[in-house]
């Protein structure tokens, strides 16, 4: 997802910055542009249907959504300067991961990176919450969590991993 | 030309520039180190990163709101009469917040970054007392009750002489029978606008800065953490949105002069700003969008009103600046026209970034990487500082003089190079889900670093020769 969302970025941005340097080489011409008016009211109208559209289809399913109706795994998560107390060091392959974190003292930021080191998911870790975040991982291997969330002088250290294997028991 | 009825505080507002500029300097250096720590370029001990960190976060934070305070200032003195005495007021009591900020952080040692999220300053782990996080929070109260000061003398000052909040606003023109010729000039919008979100921000943090310091004092006096968070993100938002909106008056009085036709209060421009004002009260929870204990309705309404935000900005500034530059039959390009016209074009630029990232599905896997960093430096170094710089450069610029000699586009050239290399090495390391604030960075992505620092360099070259520009030139003392 994330080169995708940086392509779309770069074509955006590249297409803002084409008007202003078209423009900015247009200066002094002194042009008649006596439809500003109305290209001003139809830019705004696609903005507003662009944005209607991007809304339903980003939202259609929420992103937060920690429901599940098959099985599924529950993983016990705990944030503290400078570590992270995972209870378990395997989580199974193709169902659904529910991740409880907590907090045991400041706010944390707990993400999820693949073998690859691409982030997969995270949520926010903060005292006095329970935050959930559901995940299925689709590949075996060694992930990473690491902290998202500023939390203090060796925030860069707060690294732990877990294990994504083909076997292990589920409940429901 | 909009025709100005008083005299602008001009020396006052040029020492403070000066003071700025050195400052911005100092920040980008800090930003230099930072970058070339993370590239294994040189090698910091990463309690001082994250002091560097903080300095970095706050005094950039705090010398935007300065900038675009003092832009603001500036213009609105044109057209209604605004006492001295508060601006210096308001001078010290910030230079004392600066100096209680950076001792608590290079003496105290403080470094829970310039967001202060609770209960961070109180639980250091063992690296800063309590004391050092109390100092910094005072440094914030006293800048939080300078800019107070000086928005209440802009309030009270636009209201007695446009009637109310609404006639300041353009309201008559906007949602009413009000006639365009009748309407307030843009500065006079823009200056009430921010004031009206600017205050309110400021007074929430000060809530929350406040409930922080008693914690501090009184470790039972427990804050909801996502109750403070909300407010210290409202806070922060609206403040540094604040800043940009502020510095954008500059815009609407220094371009016409190089345009050949004044901008002008129309329909849209009155709605747009009452649109603003709704929208940087609303949006805040965009920086909210990990925070599963949230309402999922207040997560929706960051995502909308986010996307929502862009259209002002496109639409209506943006549009308006492509227009009149199109129009223009006299259009110039000198230091100040051409930052001017790049501080519009970054800070439009660096919203599609930012829009995206307001998405929560996308939230989810660029949130505190380096996208977001990417995204705020783009309207921030390209965006709002390059206004500032811009409005320093027509403060001191020569009227016989037409044209951007070679030192002036030297700085341009680098400072623009600069600028969109560095805050594109940002973005390239967030889709590599680079996290942002870690102190040492792995092998694979010192690349990004590396050039990252060889573009800080070129940006700080760039600023140093704006700023000594700027100095030489206020030496010359020439009076608009």
């Amino acid at each position: 997802m994330q080169m995708t969302v940086l392509a779309i970025a770069l074509f955006l941005m590249a297409l803002i910055a084409y008007f202003f340097i078209a423009a900015i080489w247009a200066s002094g011409a002194g042009q008649t542009m006596k439809n500003a008016e109305r290209t001003r009211s139809r830019f705004i109208l696609v903005l507003l249907a662009v944005g209607a559209v991007v809304t339903i289809v980003s939202l259609k399913s929420w992103p937060h959504s920690v429901a599940v109706t098959g099985p599924s795994t529950t993983v016990n998560v705990t944030g503290l300067q400078w570590a992270w107390d995972i209870d378990t060091e395997e989580v199974p392959i193709g169902h659904p991961i529910i991740f409880n974190t907590h907090a045991a003292d400041v706010t944390h930021g707990f993400g999820v990176t693949d073998p690859d080191g691409r982030l997969l998911v995270q949520t926010q870790v903060m005292p006095g919450y329970v935050n959930q975040v559901k995940y299925t991982f689709d590949r075996p291997g060694t992930y990473k969590v690491i902290c998202l969330e500023y939390c203090g002088a060796a925030h860069h250290d707060m690294i732990s991993e877990f294990k994504v294997v083909a076997q292990s028991g589920a409940e429901q | 030309m909009i025709k100005a009825k008083h005299q602008p505080q001009e020396a006052a507002v040029k020492f403070t520039m000066l003071l700025a500029g050195v400052v911005l300097l100092l920040m980008m250096v800090f930003g230099f180190i930072m970058r070339a720590a993370q590239g294994g370029m040189i090698e910091i001990d990463q309690a001082l990163f994250y002091q560097i960190m903080t300095a970095h976060g706050a005094g950039m934070v705090g010398t935007a709101g300065l900038t675009g305070i003092s832009i603001l200032w500036y213009f609105t003195g044109r057209y209604v009469p605004l006492l001295a005495g508060v601006f210096w007021t308001f001078l010290g009591l910030f230079l004392t917040g600066v100096v209680l900020i950076l001792g608590s952080i290079f003496i105290g040692g403080y470094a829970g970054a310039w967001t202060f999220l609770f209960p961070l300053p109180a639980m250091s782990g063992g690296f800063w007392s309590n004391e050092a996080a109390a100092t910094f929070l005072l440094g914030y109260i006293f800048i939080g009750v300078a800019f107070l000061l000086l928005h209440l003398e802009i309030a009270r000052k636009l209201i007695a002489a446009y009637g109310s909040i609404g006639g300041a606003l353009a309201w008559p023109l906007a949602f009413g029978n009000g006639r365009a010729e009748n309407a307030p000039p843009p500065t006079v919008v823009a200056a009430m606008a921010s004031t009206l979100f600017n205050v309110m921000g400021i007074v929430v943090g000060a809530t929350v800065l406040v409930s922080s310091l008693v914690n501090l004092m009184i470790p039972d006096f427990a804050v909801n953490a996502l109750l403070a968070k909300n407010m210290i993100f409202f806070f922060g938002h609206v403040f540094i949105n604040a800043s940009i909106y502020m510095a954008v008056i500059a815009v609407y009085e220094i371009l016409p002069e190089y345009l050949g036709k004044p901008w002008k209060t129309t329909r849209p421009f009155a709605i747009a700003w009452t649109m603003v004002f709704l929208f940087v009260l609303a949006v805040y929870p965009h920086h909210l969008l990990q925070d599963v204990a949230m309402p999922a309705w207040a997560l929706i309404m960051g995502q909308v009103v986010s996307y929502l935000s862009g259209i002002p900005l496109l639409a209506v500034t943006a549009f308006s600046l492509l227009v009149y530059l199109r129009q223009s039959r006299v259009m110039y390009w000198d230091l100040a026209s051409a930052l001017l016209v790049l501080g519009v074009a970054g800070w439009s630029i660096g919203s599609a970034p930012a829009i995206i990232d307001g998405m929560i599905a996308v939230n989810k896997v660029m949130h505190n990487t380096q996208w977001v960093p990417g995204h705020f430096h783009i309207y921030l170094l390209l965006g709002e500082v390059a206004i500032t710089f811009g409005f320093m450069a027509w403060l001191v610029k020569d009227p016989r003089e037409k044209g951007l000699n070679i030192l002036d586009l030297a700085g341009f050239a680098v400072y623009l190079l600069g600028g969109v290399g560095f805050t594109l090495m940002f973005l390239i390391s967030g889709a590599l889900s680079v996290p942002r604030r870690w102190a040492v960075h792995v092998p694979e992505w010192f690349l990004q670093d590396r050039l990252a620092t060889g573009f800080a360099l070129l940006v700080i070259l760039g600023a140093l020769l704006f700023v000594v520009s700027y100095a030489q030139g206020l030496r010359k003392k020439r009076t608009r």
